[in-house]
């Protein structure tokens, strides 16, 4: 076989390879997004629930997109009265992606971070890094600055996902009390 | 083409036992070191990894007389990372506990050198049929070898085996064997929780090679016994034989 031949010959099978496979992935995501987004949305929800009890509920929610790691808030209502915030926020590292829902409550003052419920946790380790930081700190019995815990680069991106929701929830609360 | 009697059956023991992927080739180490915490989390790791190398072994199979030479690797990587993919949305939409489980280790099975080297070293030289049963024995010899380092860790880690976490479908249940929880109180607790840690998974690794390598050994030892033995038995009959010879000799000559 000439050369030439040989090189379209090869192109044209690596080609065709690579286009199955994207045909392949683009009717798994087909058959699978609606499901993911579904487990996603009850993910947050049922977090929702965990963070604010039972008699909470979402009266609005808005996309936010000028901040690193927040990118969702929801309202939380409990009957009239606004109870507090929730945000998205999403992060990753080397170790994987982490997808949160943070908890902030108004009482007068803030009362900074009341609770976290993981959405989406991709860190290598995982398990180390909700065992070691996520529960201890959600319970209050780990400070938040303390990332030292066997998974310290996730704890590390929570920490800053946390300050950075604080910070949404404080400018919330200026401009609710200037209102 | 003739083929050996038996072969499918020696085909299929192969990946089971004298060629189990993680016992004796010492190939996917680091899932297996991971994701044995706790026997369901490597019951989905072992049954993922099944799926991505049966689909893989059967492409390879059916397309190696079209990929040549030099697009080799690049080609059964695609295909493999394709299959990696797929089985990564499957497991998130529909058994999405097991999936954030593994996390980041089910898309590492497509660096997982088993699928490669299965691909590489069988599917790409065999047919369909033959590189199916091959990816079936070494999955489900991969699956067994998660299974008995899973088993161990989670008694000795947790002190109970628990059903139900990972696999929602089925109800939540423990069977205490060196843990009792009664109501929230704790009856007894002899698990040593460094087993689920990842020094336990070397311990439990180390401690399974060293049994192998001793029941190894020992065959050896004795084939090698046995062996002396019927040497030993053969030179004696020769001796009485020849005895036997020379005294039927000696007697002929009075």
């Amino acid at each position: 076989m000439s050369s030439k031949k040989h090189y379209i010959i090869t192109s044209i099978t690596l080609g065709l390879i690579g286009a199955a496979s994207a045909g392949l992935i683009g009717l798994s995501n087909l058959l699978t997004r609606d499901r993911i987004a579904r487990n996603e949305a009850n993910k947050i929800t049922s977090g929702i629930t965990s963070i604010y009890g039972e008699d909470a509920s979402v009266n609005k929610e808005e996309d936010i997109s000028d901040h690193k790691y927040v990118n969702h808030i929801y309202y939380i209502y409990s009957g009239e009265t606004l109870k507090g915030y929730a945000f998205k926020t999403s992060g990753s590292n080397m170790y994987g992606k982490i997808s949160l829902i943070l908890g902030f409550e108004i009482e007068g003052n803030l009362t900074p971070f009341v609770g976290l419920s993981i959405v989406v946790n991709e860190q290598t380790y995982a398990t180390t890094l909700v065992d070691n930081y996520v529960t201890p700190v959600n319970n209050g019995q780990r400070d938040l600055d303390d990332v030292k815990c066997g998974a310290t680069y996730g704890a590390t991106l929570i920490k800053d996902m946390i300050y950075e929701a604080a910070d949404v929830a404080q400018a919330k609360l200026t401009v609710n009390n200037n209102e | 083409m003739s083929r050996e009697k038996g072969y499918t059956k020696k085909n299929f023991l192969k990946g089971l036992i004298a060629e189990n992927p993680l016992f004796v080739s010492i190939l996917g180490t680091c899932p297996a070191l991971a994701t044995t915490k706790s026997i369901e989390a490597a019951l989905g790791m072992g049954l993922l990894f099944t799926v991505v190398l049966i689909c893989s072994n059967i492409l390879v199979s059916l397309l190696r007389k079209l990929i040549s030479e030099e697009i080799r690797t690049p080609a059964y990587i695609v295909i493999i990372a394709t299959f990696v993919t797929m089985v990564k949305m499957m497991t998130n939409a529909f058994l999405p506990e097991l999936y954030s489980t593994l996390g980041v280790f089910i898309s590492l099975i497509v660096v997982n050198c088993i699928v490669l080297g299965r691909a590489e070293a069988y599917a790409s030289k065999n047919n369909v049929f033959d590189s199916l049963i091959d990816a079936l024995g070494m999955g489900i010899g991969y699956t067994v070898a998660l299974l008995i380092m899973a088993f161990f860790r989670e008694v000795l880690g947790s002190g109970m085996i628990t059903f139900g976490t990972i696999f929602t479908f089925i109800p939540k249940f423990s069977i205490p064997i060196l843990k009792c929880v009664k109501d929230g109180v704790v009856i007894y607790d002899y698990s040593i929780q460094m087993f689920q840690n990842p020094a336990g998974a070397f311990i439990v690794f180390g401690l399974i090679l060293a049994v192998i390598a001793f029941v190894k050994n020992r065959k050896a030892e004795l084939k090698a016994y046995q062996e002396k033995q019927e040497k030993l038995k053969k030179a004696e009959a020769a001796r009485l034989a020849a005895a036997a010879k020379a005294n039927e000799t000696s007697g002929g000559d009075k």
